[in-house]
């Protein structure tokens, strides 16, 4: 995942985590846990996919759950 | 004034022209497929009169498409032939319709929201059930807002015919356009879905000859009457439940309907949809009853009064998005985002999504509002589920051929 593809992502997860009041991250980190970490539930996943299929053309979720941000960036970069 | 007939961009005629082009008419078939709604009521009313079948189709369609959906038959759209009545009056050609045209049959299409079109067969008696006619209606003037090949803009067509009035073409037409023929012609009377009303809707702007308003084909909202009031403030506001396939039913004046006392073993609810007597609803090949019952798919809330039996219209039984399990109505979700300053028109639809199966989604026209803010007000007002995750700004929400947001 390069740099752009990967300051688009901080992007859309604080997007969605603005929309929660919740404050932005600054950086992302492969290890954060997208429920436990970033404060996500399932609705906000769903978003966080369709946000995510706007922009990089893939359905994050399609095949399996995804629960870290590096799960998401190997999504992104296959 | 009174002589006037139906005026819109292209066309200005008064009811002399009507009966002028009724005496003259030379293309008589069993099929009425025109763009220009003058040719509609010119060729329905040619029908009638001289009691021939005809089929009425969307002129807004393709002659292609309508084949693809069977609904186009190339045996009727031959000529007909006949020694056609001549008239010399509005009033020889009302008293034709009402007291002799008893064999005429015309045949409708569904809008076709789901599947195929479906064929329903009226009679004028059940085209004109709900038609008030009245010496203190001729001097009323009506804003045409509905697709003339559809119940609702046949329901006016006859209300006005009937009482000898003139119609002006508003169906499709820009607000400022609209607001312009309103003033223009001093129009009384407004038929027309709550989505015209919201586009048209102006708090800095009053209609005071506007004396009647009916709004139907899509829920109403519970604001909306007050708002109609702001613009329109000598208006009599109407809720009106009509369809298709029974016409004109009931009437509110606002979002409840009561089921009168003639209609009330004609008309049940059974779980939470309302069921109509097949005697009620026009005759067709296209659709069962269960028993004499007709399925309408309206999902209603029944309310019991000293009064008598209430209900208002919820959503059609397959409109519900399913969001990870939760149902929600679009339409409720719709109202919400109407009533926030700025937004003018919304359409809220789910997308398919691996996670919660739907995500809610909702277009939007307006300005002076960004996605933000239009969530943070959503959240003080609504479920978490029922608000929309993404939200887009158009410029235009889509409309259906009948006048309703396009789902």
């Amino acid at each position: 995942m390069n740099e752009q593809q990967q300051k688009i992502l901080l992007e859309i997860i604080n997007i969605v985590r603005e929309n929660k009041d919740l404050p932005p991250v600054t950086e992302l980190r492969g290890e954060q846990n997208l429920m436990a970490d970033l404060g996500f539930d399932s609705l906000d996943l769903a978003e966080l996919a369709v946000r995510c299929e706007k922009e990089f053309g893939i359905d994050i979720f399609e095949d399996s759950i995804v629960t870290k941000v590096e799960e998401v960036m190997e999504k992104i970069n296959v | 004034m009174s002589e006037l007939f139906w005026i819109d961009d292209l066309t200005k005629k008064t009811y002399a022209d009507l009966i002028h082009d009724l005496n003259h008419f030379k293309s008589a078939s069993g099929i009425i497929f025109e763009k220009e709604p003058y040719w509609v009521f010119l060729k329905m009313l040619h029908s009638a009169v001289n009691e021939y079948p005809v089929t009425l189709l969307d002129g807004g369609f393709t002659k292609e498409e309508l084949v693809i959906n069977g609904v186009f038959d190339n045996e009727q759209e031959k000529a007909v032939h006949g020694k056609w009545r001549q008239f010399d009056s509005w009033a020889d050609i009302k008293k034709q319709i009402l007291n002799s045209s008893k064999t005429w049959q015309m045949t409708l299409l569904t809008s076709g929201t789901t599947g195929v079109p479906k064929k329903i067969t009226h009679s004028i008696q059940s085209l004109t059930k709900a038609v008030k006619i009245f010496d203190t209606k001729k001097a009323d003037i009506w804003g045409f807002a509905y697709n003339p090949a559809h119940m609702a803009g046949l329901q006016v067509f006859w209300q006005a015919f009937l009482n000898q009035n003139p119609m002006i073409n508003v169906f499709r037409k820009s607000a400022d356009q609209v607001k312009e023929e309103i003033q223009k012609y001093k129009i009384t009377h407004i038929s027309a879905t709550p989505t015209f009303y919201r586009l048209i809707w102006d708090k800095n702007e009053q209609f005071p000859s506007v004396r009647h308003i009916s709004s139907g084909g899509e829920r109403f909202p519970s604001d909306l009457k007050v708002k109609l009031l702001q613009m329109f403030p000598n208006a009599r506001i109407r809720n009106i439940y009509a369809s298709t396939e029974a016409g004109s039913l009931f009437a509110a004046d606002g979002e409840y309907f009561h089921i009168p006392e003639r209609l009330q073993t004609r008309v049940r609810i059974e779980g939470d949809e309302l069921l109509i007597h097949k005697e009620i609803i026009g005759s067709s090949d296209d659709f069962q009853c269960t028993g004499d019952w007709y399925h309408t798919g309206d999902i209603v809330e029944a309310e019991m009064r000293d009064s008598g039996v209430f209900f208002k219209f919820l959503h059609r039984k397959n409109e519900m998005i399913n969001v990870g399990g939760s149902k929600v109505n679009p339409l409720e979700i719709e109202q919400e985002l109407c009533r926030i300053n700025g937004i003018k028109n919304a359409k809220v639809y789910g997308k398919n999504n691996s996670v919660t199966g739907k995500i809610l989604c909702a277009d939007v026209s307006g300005k002076n509002i960004n996605e933000k803010e239009i969530r943070k007000i959503l959240s003080d007002r609504l479920n978490p589920v029922n608000i929309p995750r993404i939200i887009q700004f158009v410029d235009k929400i889509e409309q259906t051929r009948t006048g309703k947001l396009q789902r």
